[in-house]
């Protein structure tokens, strides 16, 4: 393993574990400037996840002890993802550790845990949740893997490092129908995969308390924020590294670096800034309307993978 | 001692064990452990047996003068049989310590007879996987399908007989087609031995018609969609020290004759051969974990993951036959190598969930998981190996299930780059079908620890539960241990296997492995991966959240369990958590069409509260799937058969001279066919 790259991959961590509260707090920031409210400030999540870790945790008596330790599987398994992801280069940090079906595996990982913490705290309204979150995962998933293993058969890899270099070195022309219908439909489920409004049914708060997170508090409560708002950061960051790589480090020299770094800030900011615009503009789905959105996706994925078997 | 020695000790000891068990039956205790001791000794020697073959690729021919003049026993163990024999060996491992406790259950109802029957049943297997005719092959399998057959109806309950029944319908009708296709094997070789089925060259039509025989007669046995409706009846009625066993190994054995027949005899064949294999597993992949995702019985919940999983492992055996059609000996070794390590993965968890399954069943004396719950604060430790279980078959990185799915993305993968038109099209697709059933595992895996340890007891028998005995656990705990080893081993494992394979197929060894840490698909740019730093960079992330809990000072925040989760306002009951039925009822609806079913509630005439009549009415809840195989398939099978053997009964009057008669007009004809044959 080069020195180098497990080094950016450890800064790419750092980045993303020190900005993710930031970005979501920007979430919450664009929802009250779309309420006409004045809102808290950027750094409102911050103050939030500092106070929850003072406060005393509250465990209901049926957890065991997969309940306790999922905050910090959550937390590792999604930095795990970041160092995966190649934000700023073009090269993965980790490409010989694991590929983009890890990646995959890896946020299925997060919602495996996430699930079995919210059975274990043996809450009614956690088992909706979890119930939910589950099979809206067997809607999403599908269509990731297959607009990914499309994207890769186009760079000849399932390395992300090598699908980033494809693609942002124009080797694999992007302005073609294959890879902008895998764009779309990766956007979409990647959406939903963020599980925001419209499609929070898992995490609906007025109507099932949060799901798996019900039952957490104090410091369980806050890892596991911190850790949802990383794993977010690093669904877009997929999508980024897969899909707009422009502007990346090629080597591994420091301007480069830098200009990528401050490129990735702002397209992440750019993309919060959609996101942010569409979740507080619709109001919620209900899960069985979900279907339709995927099978929309799922049917784009399909044009895409047409499309890349003509061009063949 | 050699090998070869290790081998026939093995075979010999899990014989001798289950006369032993036998005589000993009427003192069930010492039987019991004469089970369980000769069957772990057994595994022991067959496990020395087959990794030494493995390690120093040498296998081993042995020749016996068994006195019919058209057969002759031969065992003839290449790595390929031999990797089998590990396989078997290392479940049988476990279960064997498992079994000497767990059978005290059957304590009162012949554990000798039992004992015998499993002890058999694992020697059995040792043989079909070894043995070089085909005509020896028949009768070891026959000997299986007996033993499997009188362990599933063990119970002697109305479920269990039923069981057996269709299992006993199903493997012979594979069992007759298989028979078929080793007599045109035969016909072309002029012998039963397996060494000459491998030279010959049939006609493209002949091999055709062999691989169509063997392929649906050994799916059958396998579990396959649609032969796939026995599995669920008899892996759920059979104990579960056996049901372990059963979805564990014995449908691999057919898997393995699969490979033996389908790809080493007949050699690369046309292209729809391995598309035909590749798309019978992608619909067994898909529609295992749906139909897991409705039951409540929690032996039939993870007996539908093992069709999927031999769903899975078809799908790497397909991929590989498409690659060796298309003259690509990387995906052929490679597909077929993820099919294997599955194997041997899916028998290491498959196994440890049924034991694990096993230990509720022992302390509840239920399997509907409506009736458990809560089970994880009464037997802690068998909640976690079955957590560790539900890890691993849920293929989360870097456990052994995760690792093997990935060859078999891969080897799709590099159909997809490689292949034709038709495979360029249809292998995205596969690979998204087996992500949906990823996720469908994922979920009822949840839902399957979930309903069983979590949350409070809902059954009498679940509030009273304690830990099963520690040889339960040691047992489960080897199988815990593996999915972690195989995982984390995958750089060690990988490249024996795939050594296997290509020796085989008699392919150039092809290198999986960079030696040290990592493994990839044949080709190092298409795609690398390395379990051990994944686990290493995975235990020091989480260090992080422990810095900041400690940075933060949460460390000093101190914990209060609360006596019950929050219920919004009402007592918290053990009804208040997810019922299992609920818990897939999202799927239920959406996949409708898959699942048809009718959901009905009914008010009950009494009521209760606080003033009768007032404010609660009982509400009975039903949601009745219905099974569409059962229906359209098993139903009409079943009665054609019962409706062919009345008519047959006619022909069995009871008659002395009716019987003469038969046996002249069968003499009469032979002669003639003799003569018209000129034999």
């Amino acid at each position: 393993m080069e020195p180098n790259l497990l080094l950016i991959g450890l800064i790419q961590a750092l980045f993303v574990l020190l900005t993710a509260p930031l970005y979501s707090g920007f979430s919450r920031v664009i929802r009250a400037k779309m309420h006409s409210r004045k809102g808290p400030p950027l750094t409102q999540n911050y103050l939030d996840i500092l106070k929850l870790m003072k406060r005393q945790e509250v465990i209901p008596a049926p957890a065991t002890w997969i309940f306790r330790v999922t905050p910090y599987i959550v937390m590792a398994t999604a930095l795990l993802i970041v160092m995966l992801l190649p934000l700023w280069t073009w090269q993965s940090p980790l490409g010989i550790v694991g590929d983009v079906i890890l990646v995959v595996y890896l946020f299925g990982t997060i919602r495996f845990f996430v699930a079995m913490a919210g059975l274990d705290s043996g809450s009614g309204f956690a088992g909706i949740g979890v119930s939910r979150e589950m099979a809206l995962g067997m809607l999403v998933e599908p269509t990731i893997i297959l607009v990914l293993f499309v994207v890769a058969l186009h760079a000849g890899s399932t390395n992300l490092g090598a699908i980033s270099t494809a693609i942002g070195s124009g080797r694999v022309p992007f302005i073609t129908p294959a890879i902008w219908l895998g764009l779309a439909a990766f956007a979409l489920v990647s959406y939903i995969e963020l599980g925001k409004l419209p499609y929070d049914m898992a995490e609906a708060e007025q109507e099932v308390q949060e799901g798996a997170l019900t039952e957490y508090s104090g410091r369980g409560l806050a890892l596991m924020k911190w850790g949802q708002a990383i794993k977010q950061m690093a669904v877009v960051g997929l999508f980024l590294s897969v899909f707009f790589p422009f502007g990346n480090a090629a080597s591994l020299e420091l301007v480069p670096l830098l200009i990528g770094l401050v490129l990735f800030g702002v397209k992440m900011g750019l993309c919060y800034l959609v996101i942010g615009i569409i979740e507080n503009s619709m109001a919620r789905a209900t899960l069985f309307s979900v279907p339709r959105i995927t099978w929309a996706s799922l049917g784009i994925a399909l044009l895409s993978l047409i499309f890349y078997v003509v061009q063949a | 001692m050699s090998a070869q020695d290790f081998f026939l000790l093995s075979v010999l000891l899990a014989v001798a064990g289950a006369v032993a068990a036998l005589l000993l039956n009427r003192y069930g205790r010492v039987a019991n452990i004469v089970t369980g001791v000769s069957g772990f000794v057994a595994a022991l020697l067959g496990l020395v047996a087959g990794m030494s073959v493995l390690i120093t690729g040498q296998g081993f021919k042995l020749m016996l003068d068994a006195g019919l003049p058209f057969a002759r026993l031969v065992f003839n163990v290449d790595q390929l049989s031999a990797f089998m024999v590990v396989v078997i060996c290392f479940l049988t491992l476990a279960v064997s310590l498992y079994s000497i406790k767990y059978l005290d259950e059957y304590l009162t109802k012949n554990p000798g007879v039992l004992g015998c029957l499993i002890n058999l049943f694992i020697a059995s297997m040792l043989l079909v996987v070894t043995v070089g005719n085909a005509f020896y092959f028949l009768i070891f399998w026959e000997v299986m399908t007996l033993a499997s057959y009188f362990l599933v109806i063990y119970e002697q309950d109305k479920q269990s007989l039923r069981a057996g029944f269709l299992y006993f319908l199903v493997a012979h009708a594979g069992t007759a087609l298989i028979m078929l296709a080793f007599l045109l094997l035969y016909q072309a070789a002029g012998s039963f031995d397996f060494d000459a089925f491998r030279v010959i060259k049939l006609a493209p039509a002949a091999a055709s018609l062999v691989f169509v025989l063997a392929f649906v007669g050994f799916s059958a046995k396998a579990g396959a969609v649609p032969l796939h409706f026995w599995l669920p009846e008899a892996h759920s009625a059979a104990p579960s020290n056996v049901s372990s066993l059963l979805s564990g190994v014995m449908i691999k054995t057919a898997i393995y004759m699969i490979i033996r027949v389908c790809v080493e005899f007949l050699g690369a064949g046309p292209w729809w051969w391995g598309f035909v294999v590749l798309l019978i597993g992608v619909i067994s992949t898909v529609l295992g974990p749906i139909y897991a995702l409705t039951q409540h019985d929690i032996k039939r919940l993870l007996a539908f993951h093992s069709v999927e999983y031999v769903g899975i492992i078809l799908m790497g055996v397909g991929a590989g036959m498409l690659g060796l059609a298309l003259n690509n000996p990387v995906i052929g070794v490679i597909g077929l190598m993820a099919a294997l390590y599955h194997l041997l993965n899916h028998a290491v968890f498959k196994g440890l969930l049924f034991l694990g399954a096993g230990s509720a069943i022992y302390r509840t004396h239920t399997r509907d998981m409506n009736h458990l719950g809560g089970l994880a604060k009464l037997m802690p430790w068998t909640a976690l190996v079955f957590f560790i279980g539900a890890v691993a078959i849920s293929a989360i990185p870097p456990l052994n299930g995760f690792v093997s799915k990935w060859f078999i993305y891969q080897s799709l993968f590099g159909l997809g780059v490689n292949g034709d038109f038709m495979d360029k099209v249809f292998v995205p697709l596969f690979a998204m079908l087996l992500a949906l059933a990823g996720a469908g595992t994922a979920m009822c895996m949840v839902k399957a620890y979930g309903s069983t340890f979590s949350g409070l007891a809902r059954g009498q028998h679940a509030r009273e539960a304690k830990e099963v005995p520690t040889l339960m656990l040691i047992g489960k705990g080897i199988l815990a241990v593996g999915t972690v080893l195989f995982g984390l081993g995958a750089p060690l494992i990988a490249p024996r296997i795939a050594t296997a394979v290509s020796s085989a197929l008699r392919l150039a060894p092809m290198s999986v492995t960079d030696g040290a840490l990592q493994v990839f698909p044949g080709i190092p740019a298409q795609a690398t991966l390395a379990t051990p730093i994944i686990a290493v960079l995975f235990v020091l992330l989480l260090l992080v959240p422990i810095a900041i809990v400690v940075i933060t000072g949460g460390a000093k925040a101190g914990v209060r369990v609360d006596a019950t989760p929050w219920a919004a306002g009402y007592k918290y009951t053990p009804q208040t958590f997810i019922a299992p039925r609920s818990f897939g009822q999202p799927v239920q609806t959406l996949f409708q069409r898959l699942l048809p079913g009718k959901i009905t509630s009914r008010e009950h005439g009494h009521q209760y509260g606080p003033t009768p009549g007032k404010y609660f009415k009982r509400m009975e809840y039903n949601n009745q799937i219905e099974d569409v195989w059962e229906r359209y398939l098993m139903t009409p099978v079943a009665k054609a058969v019962t409706w062919l053997s009345q008519k047959v009964q006619v022909l069995q009057g009871g008659n002395l001279r009716v019987y003469c008669l038969y046996i002249i007009i069968t003499l009469v004809v032979l002669l003639i066919a003799i003569d018209i044959l000129n034999l």
